[in-house]
């Protein structure tokens, strides 16, 4: 009797399961995990992303808002649904990376994820107040006093950036954390109480010359290997192409081990969405540099990063 | 400038569909602003996905209804209940409680419907006035003027507790150790986590406060029993009721200069991105308590005790958003959001955003003003009703306000960790209004103690360790700085001999 029990129900699991597969992802709907609250950056792309998904894959889509942890609190939760493609989050990349490789705890490990594509990347650059006098590198490092870089957390992706990218320069500098956003990081900028402070370029633009911007800041280099904006020196210029491989990436994945069929009908459906004029329009708008990556070459980038922040590991630490 | 744009807003505003999502959102301000745990924040981060099929004007209506009338609404709770319907309206119960003991709610609810609406207004019109020296504004207020005025907000409170200082600072204390919690932003190593990752960014503030007022007066109330208001009072405050209403609009009037104070204190703090509306509103009523001349009578009902935090807290909405129109950045919680939806709808929020989305900002400047006062009005005409909360009995309040402001607490982010902190940070405020331990300092200790550490890091870096020759440098530092002794020195001056020369000059 028990036997029979088993094997009845084996073979409703492997029905369901069967079922769900062929069916995929049409029999429920898509919860898509964002690990901060409404509002922010990775709320916005979802929630963009989200009806043009929906249009190209004809299911619906459904984002929701698991903040807290430094986004680890998402991922968490993406990495304990089950690997039927309905659960899929996105990722604070290379915050996690960066953490994980300080030895943090997040509750799951970034290589177990399921990575699905990469939707958008952001670039940095380095920028100083417009009427400071300092105009390049050289000049900041030769300050009388190391110069003071502005930053929001200590842990934030772009404070790890900063001593990542000084130390590699050989450059003494102090970074000055705590701003409540990168906005006031920026306004620190201006106001001069800071020198000095890496942001991605889209961030940037608006307090740069022309273009709908103040103009009370200027670039002095950009994390780039070829020319992003126009007379501004490049990592590669300065001889340090390796730091173009700073970025802010808006990574998506799923729980481990995901069927390859769900795998592919999702990168799809992210590939069209990413194509969709309505995304298009608004990523003009907004400034959001798309770039779509498929499953492999996303998987291959995140072990990447994790073997680039594993070589600066001692630098990415914040000092004492 | 923009007055053109400004009186179109206003037109605009009139014409059928924008009014239906104004109103729609005045009401909803209410309602969350009235249940303990919900707040502005709550609604405006429950309505992004809702506005996200709206144009982006619709929307702005939609939030400016919510923000203007949410502070009124936390306000009706202070009064009724001794619980605040949002963090800002912690000051408001100190005097509006009394009152409402003493049979006078009308009157409380009338004096802060009125103080709200026109403190509002004030605050939008300081804004405006603000408009082309906004740039200057923000750029002055840097770290240094940031941690000078945690220090004055920590003062100020330290002196306004009368009789009880040792409980106080332990109080304080307790604000501070709570406040530290979490990762700390100059190392990023995390402290007092316990091993715990759901603290590595802090203790949640809505859930603490909640915990402190909210949860700890329902204990207060449950285990006492009864109504709020006295049985004696209820009796007497029948001819009270009916005339209660317009003797508080009026009081607003008679001491329009605390009006005008909390209003401008209210705005300037608004406009400090951080500090907020709880603080805003703590100052005001401890810079009026502690210079008026019946300061005694202040916590024991005193009308000007709640037209100040709540002229404050609706100021402080115009002051946040003197940052938006020089930088794009947010001044409050409740901006922020309101930038998130502009970001929704493909607008990157810039120091350009007044050029660029004047019709926005005007609509949300527009919808602020209507808001503050529609829920004013809507307040004083439900007024009579709403006193009739007072007169229910405890065992039906109790579990309705318990259940609403503990499933606030878990919509708002969606964890029940937070629901455990309510909790428990419910049954320790109870503990301290039981063994009579002030539950203010906590809170200003808990709201102002990691802006305070994070500030002073920053200055000491900055200033490359000359911390006092840096702050001494800058004017807005130095007045800041005059301002602390001054709070500090008040009370010992007025014992001296010449006290009466000093109450003039101050």
């Amino acid at each position: 009797m028990k036997k029979f029990l088993t094997t009845g129900a084996t073979a409703v699991a492997l029905v369901t399961a069967g079922a769900a597969h062929a069916e995929f992802p049409m029999d429920d709907n898509i919860t898509f995990v964002i690990p901060y609250s409404p509002g922010g950056g990775f709320d916005t792309i979802v929630r963009q992303f989200a009806p043009a998904m929906e249009r190209a894959m004809g299911t619906t889509v459904v984002p929701e808002n698991i903040s807290g942890a430094g986004g680890a609190r998402g991922g968490q939760s993406v990495h304990r649904a089950d690997p039927d493609g309905y659960t899929i989050g996105v990722y604070n990349i290379p915050g996690l990376t960066v953490n994980e490789v300080l030895g943090k705890d997040q509750g799951f490990k970034l290589d177990e994820v399921t990575w699905l594509a990469n939707l958008a990347v952001a670039t940095y650059a380095l920028a100083v107040a417009a009427d400071s006098g300092i105009n390049s590198v050289e000049d900041l490092c030769a300050l009388d006093q190391p110069a003071k870089m502005s930053d929001t957390g200590a842990t934030s992706t772009a404070a790890v950036t900063t001593r990542i990218t000084f130390g590699i320069l050989g450059c003494d500098i102090v970074d000055v954390t705590g701003y409540a956003g990168s906005n006031d990081a920026m306004i620190a900028v201006i106001s001069g109480e800071v020198n000095a402070t890496i942001k991605p370029i889209t961030s940037l633009a608006k307090y740069l010359d022309g273009d709908g911007g103040t103009g009370d800041m200027k670039l002095i280099l950009t994390l780039t290997t070829e020319e992003a904006v126009p007379g501004v020196p490049t990592a590669t210029d300065i001889g340090h192409p390796e730091l173009a491989k700073f970025t802010l990436n808006r990574v998506i994945g799923g729980p481990p081990g995901m069927p390859a069929e769900v795998v592919s009908a999702l990168e799809e459906g992210l590939r069209a969405a990413s194509e969709d004029p309505e995304v298009t329009a608004w990523a003009e708008g907004a400034g959001v540099e798309l770039e779509f990556v498929n499953a492999a070459d996303t998987t291959a980038l995140m072990n990447n990063l994790s073997s680039f922040y594993q070589q600066y590991k001692d630098l990415a630490a914040v000092a004492e | 400038m923009g007055l053109d744009a400004l009186l179109d807003a206003f037109l605009s505003v009139l014409n059928g569909g924008s009014l239906t999502f104004l109103m729609a959102g005045v009401l909803l301000g209410l309602t969350f602003g009235v249940i303990p745990g919900l707040g502005g924040t709550t609604a405006l981060a429950l309505l992004i996905p809702v506005t996200y099929t709206l144009d982006p004007l619709s929307a702005m209506y939609l939030a400016g209804g919510v923000m203007g009338a949410t502070s009124f609404g936390g306000s009706i709770s202070a009064i009724l209940l001794n619980t605040p319907g949002t963090a800002p309206n912690a000051a408001t119960c100190f005097d509006g409680y009394p009152l409402a003991r003493q049979g006078k709610a009308g009157m409380a609810i009338g004096a802060s419907a009125t103080a709200s609406a026109l403190g509002g207004l004030i605050g939008l019109f300081t804004l405006l006035l603000f408009i082309p020296v906004a740039r200057e504004v923000v750029l002055s207020f840097g770290s240094s003027e940031f941690f000078l005025l945690t220090v004055l907000g920590l003062a100020a409170i330290a002196v306004s507790i009368k009789g009880k200082l040792l409980r106080g600072l332990i109080a304080a204390c307790i604000g501070l150790l709570l406040a530290f919690t979490g990762a700390n932003q100059f190392t990023g190593e995390t402290r007092f986590t316990g091993g715990i990752n759901y603290l590595w960014e802090g203790i949640p503030l809505v859930p603490a406060l909640t915990g402190l007022f909210a949860i700890s007066q329902m204990i207060e109330l449950a285990l006492k029993g009864g109504s709020v208001a006295d049985d004696a009072t209820v009796k007497e405050a029948k001819n009270m009721r009916i005339k209660g209403v317009s003797e508080g609009v009026f009081a607003v009037f008679k001491h329009w200069p605390v009006l005008l104070r909390g209003s401008l204190i209210g705005t300037v703090i608004g406009a400090i991105p951080g500090l907020g509306g709880t603080v805003a509103s703590f100052l005001s009523y401890s810079s009026t308590a502690q210079t008026a001349k019946d300061r005694d009578t202040f916590g024991k009902g005193n009308i000007k005790g709640v037209i100040a935090p709540e002229a404050a807290n609706n100021a402080k909405d115009g002051g946040s958003l003197i940052p938006t129109v020089a930088f794009g950045i947010p001044g409050s919680a409740e901006t922020a959001v309101f930038l998130g939806i502009l970001v929704l709808h493909g607008i990157e929020p810039g120091p350009q955003i007044l050029l660029q989305n004047e019709r926005e900002v005007y609509g949300l400047i527009v919808a602020l003003t209507v808001s503050a006062i529609a829920a004013s009005v809507l307040g004083l005409i439900f007024a009579r009703l709403l006193v009739l909360i007072t007169r229910i009995d405890v065992n039906i309040v109790v579990p309705v306000v318990v259940t609403l402001s503990l499933t606030g607490v878990y919509v708002l982010e969606g964890r029940m960790a937070d629901v455990a902190v309510a909790t428990i940070i419910g049954i320790f405020g109870y503990l301290m209004i039981r063994f009579d331990y002030p539950r203010l300092t906590l809170v200003i200790a808990f709201v102002l103690g990691e802006i305070a550490e994070r500030s002073y890091h920053q200055v000491r870096l900055i200033s490359d360790g000359n911390v006092i020759e840096y702050m001494l440098g800058r004017p807005i530092s130095v007045i800041l700085i005059i301002a602390t002794i001054v709070t500090f020195f008040l009370p010992a001056m007025r014992k001296l001999p010449w006290r009466r020369m000093v109450g003039r000059a101050i």
